[in-house]
């Protein structure tokens, strides 16, 4: 798709020179809508489409940029804290010698 | 002894090696690694007798979350029919969730309250993860569930509601005041600890992206 690939273009473009316009329309989003989107761009849930947009818009416009950077550091620190936690080491043995009294065999 | 079916080799290959994934997600929902590491094994119980139910190649990890809630709730309201206590308890509990979301509040609350201070967040980096994992485990069944699947697990707002079995609108709506619930929490935890002044000037509220 075209304008997908020219909407890189114009983010690559527009990184490192960020507008301060507060009626910019990065992506043809206003920063309501572009707001409006973070979460689902975040999670990956938006279409291609709306996903370029709003990426662009987020990315380049200087009013938006902190609120992402904001949720960004806002989930790193939540899944550092996630990934901090492991199981017991002695769980899998556990579960093996219960399922092996249900008929599971190793290997 | 006869060779492995496919069922067998399938649980050997895709099922079992979640179980650090599993053993998390029963932790928040559990709350005690010993209460956890219970919900774990009645899982792989669960899911090793209905393996054939299981196909290759699917998200074992999303089939392992929806049988160890099904565990967890089925444990709970055990628990529920035994002690009357509970039920006021949980009536508490709705309400309590109910001051915490704070019905209507923009979703950027904490960001309006800091960005003068603070734009883009570096803070949270220094909430350290004690803090962060007990306000994940503070937050409402409801909302806990999805931030814990979506947020710390990684599955999709589709994969979300297949678990715990609401419509995506749901999933959606309790991620996002989840999350909201839990930048509240932790702001004040950052604040607790210096890591944000309280004496900084509060944000004028007539500027920005307020609605
Ligand atoms: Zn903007």
């Amino acid at each position: 798709m075209n304008w997908v690939r020219e909407l890189r273009r114009l983010l690559k473009e527009a990184r490192g020179k960020r507008t301060d316009d507060p009626d910019g329309l990065e992506g043809g989003l206003t920063c309501q809508e572009a707001a409006d989107h973070l979460q689902e761009w975040l999670d990956s849930e938006l279409d291609e489409e709306m996903a370029a947009r709003v990426g662009v818009h987020l990315e380049t416009c200087a009013r938006c940029y902190p609120r992402l950077a904001f949720e960004r550091a806002f989930r790193e620190a939540v899944e550092r804290a996630a990934r901090a936690e492991k199981a017991p080491p002695d769980l899998k043995a556990r579960v093996l010698q219960a399922l092996e009294s249900e008929g599971y065999r190793e290997e | 002894m006869s060779p492995p079916t496919d069922a067998e080799r399938t649980f050997r290959e895709e099922v079992l090696p979640e179980i650090d994934a599993i053993y998390r997600f029963a932790l928040r929902l559990a709350g005690s690694p010993a209460e956890a590491q219970d919900l774990v094994q009645e899982t792989f119980l669960r899911a090793w007798k209905n393996r054939d139910a299981y196909t290759p190649g699917t998200r074992a990890r999303s089939w392992l979350f929806t049988i160890c809630r099904n565990v967890f709730l089925r444990g709970e309201e055990r628990r529920r029919r035994h002690e009357e206590i509970v039920r006021e308890q949980s009536g508490q509990a709705a309400g309590a969730s109910e001051a915490a979301t704070g019905d209507g509040e923009p979703d950027h609350a904490v960001f309006m309250a800091v960005k003068d201070r603070d734009p883009e967040g570096t803070f949270w980096a220094g909430v350290v993860d004690e803090r962060i994992l007990a306000a994940i485990d503070g937050l409402p069944g409801d909302f806990r569930e999805v931030v814990v699947l979506s947020d710390l697990e990684g599955l999709s707002y589709r994969e979300v509601a297949q678990v715990v079995g609401v419509p995506e609108g749901t999933v959606k709506s309790r991620l996002f005041r989840g999350r909201q619930i839990l930048k509240k929490e932790l702001h004040e935890v950052a604040l607790e600890a210096g890591l944000l002044d309280r004496d900084a000037p509060e944000p004028r509220t007539s500027e920005g992206g307020e609605p």
